[in-house]
């Protein structure tokens, strides 16, 4: 008898115990989210049919496997199974149909979901997919940062459709952070900082300490950022920097420089204003803002630094964008004169500008903090740069558990908010910190925590891989390569994939896209080509032979074969009929954007001089489709026949009225 | 035996209630995520950062509203203006003047597929002003959507706006 009842309670136990793993699969809550779906598929179907279909769907773990992408198995459809359907537009919550963008609804069996999202690929459970649970391995990424997703593939630097990311990308770049950490694809990085000998010659020991102090305080533009450092140490770097021998050549540009009168401020103030300087810089915040402010400059400058650097920046800082201006000796005495009576700080003290006596031994322990600190990352002394700051290839997937959040208790254990906390306040997240202050906006900052998520440990594979085809990026040597240098066109322009966006118009092409003898007189007195653009090019007093050498290089290096030289070669004479071309213009509306005549609109250039800036070849190749040169073209593309391109490009030729400017200023020369 | 019957009930029972409980336990666990819509608050604050929230009045827009305003804004503002009014800074140059597209009855005369079709075809396609170029081959069929969706959002509910 106790036998028996033993065995009957051990069979029972043995039954339930088995029963335990069927009962609580069936009990997962998946199936009861799937049984939902089927409920609220059938109620939103179109046909009854298709509401069959709903509720006739077995209830069963969905997944997405992708050998070929990091062998990822995605199985958040198993409750998102409204992301590609089309009639859960609009759903509550977990069924809702996923937003459409670039891959998706369409790439789901391409990317599936965490290639994008992040989190538990396997998971079934709502905590473990998502990660949700603190120190969690890799968890979803917060929306706000979801375009680090398209950055784990595509490596350019600007991604269209990624606006966050691309900005993000920028800034790292703009603040100068590839100078103390390792990233892929910027080993070469070198900051624009100035080298050090020339700082002697251009400021004064207060001026260079209220800048140690504050960089941004001075200067709103400085690239530079705060180090928080401490009077002493403040002192100590000043007594060094002011050691630093400048070379002789420097020294004597700026003593001759300081034994020269000053000129006349009110022709200075012309000469400023037609030289466009703030397309580069600003004064009082107005202006491009990607050189420094100027509007109390010359309480940080030296008068005799003004006058030699302005003569030839490029001699104290080869790396520097700014060009060598064409201006007469008199010319830059008087420029000097206006900046110097009016770019000034009235509250700074007198002796902002006055040198230092350098203390040896302060000096000595200027040097060993200079290296400590890491300043020679960007002001490298002769020596290659030291980056002192981690490698940051892997950070966007490092575990939340890994870092070190000191002693602050507001930041969330994830590693987006680490970031974020970390560009905000580098220094609160432990004892001892070096990474200096940038203060970024929170819109900048999101953009680099963005940028920095995107920087993934596992590489995707080649094949998944997006980079945008490599352009010809030629800049010819001898001649025309020092006047490139000189002028520094790739400060602004896009010459194939170098340079810089402050102007609208890449050089690439330039060849097959102006006519010779109007670029020639552009690049002498330069004017206003498009209304609304603030940045306009400088008027930098090159000399006619010099823009000739400029326009002959245009039309031998930077032409585009697919731009035929004559459209009209081989076409029917009535193409050339600027009658119908006047025509197609008026029902095409093209004055609602463009001035012709007297009348028309601002948002692109006026179309008076067409004939005379315009090759009718690269007209033509416009008209068949503006978006060709660059996606974000706003002139629409109209589908023009070749036969109406061509008209409408004649009637353009006939355009060849010469701008005011050029009619009234005698321009060129120096 | 009538008693170790009974015996046998009752552990069975009891074993049935220890898997119950367990599994009812974790139920309950699951149940509000199981019917998780994630909740408006939650989503909020991902979809902009506080001072895009400041900066707008109403509810944060959707992905693809706000794909719809990048077209709006790269395409249309310079004549229709940051607000559809028809205030543009160019707007001064076009005759006729862009139409205000955030009042309430031209909203409401205009079915979606109305908009769409002057976006894709012009002002010269559906027999309006060849001011308003056509768009059909410059955005995609999803642009416009997106496009059109944010019109929506443009009109006005209160009376006409001081200008």
């Amino acid at each position: 008898m106790p036998l028996r009842r033993l065995f009957a309670i051990t069979s029972i136990l043995f039954f339930a115990v088995l029963a335990i793993s069927p009962l609580k699969n069936a009990l997962r809550p998946y199936r009861a989210i799937q049984r939902e779906y089927a409920k609220l598929g059938a109620a939103r179907a179109k046909s009854q049919k298709l509401a069959q279909a709903y509720q006739a769907r077995p209830v069963s773990i969905q997944q997405i496997w992708l050998p070929g992408l990091q062998n990822r198995v995605d199985r958040c459809t198993t409750c998102h199974l409204g992301v590609q359907d089309e009639t859960m537009a609009g759903a509550p919550g977990v069924f809702r149909l996923h937003s459409r963008s670039f891959h998706t609804p369409k790439d789901f069996d391409r990317f599936g979901c965490t290639s994008c999202h992040g989190g538990q690929g396997l998971a079934t459970l709502e905590e473990d997919a998502h990660g949700h649970a603190e120190n969690a391995g890799t968890p979803m990424t917060p929306l706000p940062f979801i375009e680090s997703g398209c950055g784990r593939c595509h490596q350019a630097e600007q991604v269209a459709g990624a606006a966050i990311l691309s900005r993000g990308r920028k800034l790292m770049e703009k603040a100068g952070c590839f100078a103390c950490h390792l990233v892929k694809g910027h080993e070469g990085f070198r900051s624009e900082a100035p080298p050090l000998e020339s700082v002697a010659l251009k400021t004064g020991g207060e001026a260079l300490k209220r800048w140690l102090k504050d960089p941004k305080g001075l200067d709103t533009n400085a690239s530079m950022p705060n180090f928080h450092l401490a009077d002493a140490d403040i002192e100590a770097l000043t007594h060094f920097i002011f050691n630093t021998v400048p070379s002789r050549t420097l020294s004597e540009k700026i003593r001759t420089a300081g034994e020269e009168k000053l000129g006349d401020p009110i022709n200075g103030k012309k000469i400023f204003a037609e030289a466009r300087c703030i397309s580069c810089h600003t004064v009082e915040g107005k202006g491009n803002g990607t050189a420094p402010e100027l509007s109390k400059v010359a309480s940080r400058n030296t008068q005799p630094w003004l006058l030699a650097f302005l003569r030839d920046p490029q001699a104290f800082n080869p790396r520097t964008r700014m060009p060598r201006f064409g201006f007469s000796e008199a010319d830059t005495r008087d420029v000097v004169a206006y900046m110097v009576t009016e770019f000034k700080d009235f509250e700074a003290p007198k002796e902002m500008l006055d040198p230092v006596h350098v203390n040896q031994s302060l000096a000595e322990k200027g040097q060993k903090l200079f290296r400590q600190l890491g300043c020679t990352a960007c002001h490298a002394v002769g020596g290659a740069a030291d980056r002192i700051g981690p490698e940051l290839n892997r950070i966007g997937d490092k575990r939340a558990a890994s870092l070190d959040f000191g002693k602050r208790t507001d930041v969330k254990h994830t590693l987006p908010a680490w970031l974020q906390a970390k560009l905000e306040d580098p220094r609160s997240l432990g004892a001892g910190l070096k990474m200096p202050s940038y203060g970024f906006t929170p819109e900048d900052n999101r953009a680099m925590v963005t940028a920095l998520l995107a920087l993934g440990a596992d590489p995707v594979p080649d094949r998944y891989q997006h980079q945008p085809a490599q352009r010809a990026s030629l800049v010819p040597g001898g001649g025309v390569g020092a006047l490139f240098d000189r002028y520094r066109c790739l400060s602004c322009h896009q010459i194939g994939d170098r340079g810089a966006d402050i102007s609208t118009a890449p050089l690439t092409a330039e060849g097959s896209k102006v006519q010779k003898d109007w670029v020639i007189d552009y690049l002498v007195l330069s004017y206003t080509i498009r209304p609304i653009l603030t940045d306009r090019m400088p008027v930098f007093r090159m000399t006619k032979e010099e823009a000739t050498t400029l326009a002959q290089a245009f039309e031998t290096f930077y032409l585009d074969p697919s731009i035929p030289e004559d459209p009209f070669a081989g076409q029917p004479a009535t193409s050339r009929d600027p009658v119908e071309g006047k025509h197609i213009f008026d029902t095409l509306g093209c004055k609602a954007c463009h001035i012709q005549g007297d009348k028309g609109g601002y948002f692109g250039p006026p179309l008076n001089e067409a004939g005379r800036r315009l090759k009718p070849g690269w007209t033509y190749k416009w008209l068949k489709g503006p978006q060709q040169w660059r996606a974000d073209v706003r002139c629409p593309n109209y589908g023009l026949t070749d036969a109406d391109a061509l008209k409408l490009t004649s009637f353009l030729q006939t355009l060849v009225q010469k701008p005011a400017a050029l009619k009234t200023a005698k321009g060129g020369g120096r | 035996m009538k008693l170790s019957l009974l015996s046998r009930l009752a552990w069975g029972l009891a074993l049935a209630l220890v898997a119950a409980s367990g599994c009812s336990r974790r139920k309950e666990a699951v149940a509000p995520a199981a019917a998780a819509t994630p909740p408006a608050a939650e989503v909020a604050p991902a979809t902009a950062t506080p001072a895009e929230a400041a900066a707008q009045t109403g509810p944060p827009l959707s992905y693809e509203l706000r794909l719809g305003r990048q077209v709006f804004q790269h395409y249309c503002l310079t004549c229709h203006g940051e607000t559809g009014a028809g205030d543009g800074f160019n707007a001064f140059n076009v005759e006729p003047h862009p139409r205000d597209l955030g009042d309430p009855a031209f909203q409401k005369a205009k079915a979606d597929a109305d908009l769409k079709d002057t976006v894709r075809r012009g002002g010269v396609g559906v027999g309006l002003s060849p001011m308003m170029p056509p768009w059909g081959k410059t955005l995609t069929a999803d642009q416009i959507d997106q496009v059109v969706g944010y019109l929506r959002t443009l009109k006005r509910t209160d009376a006409p706006p001081a200008s």
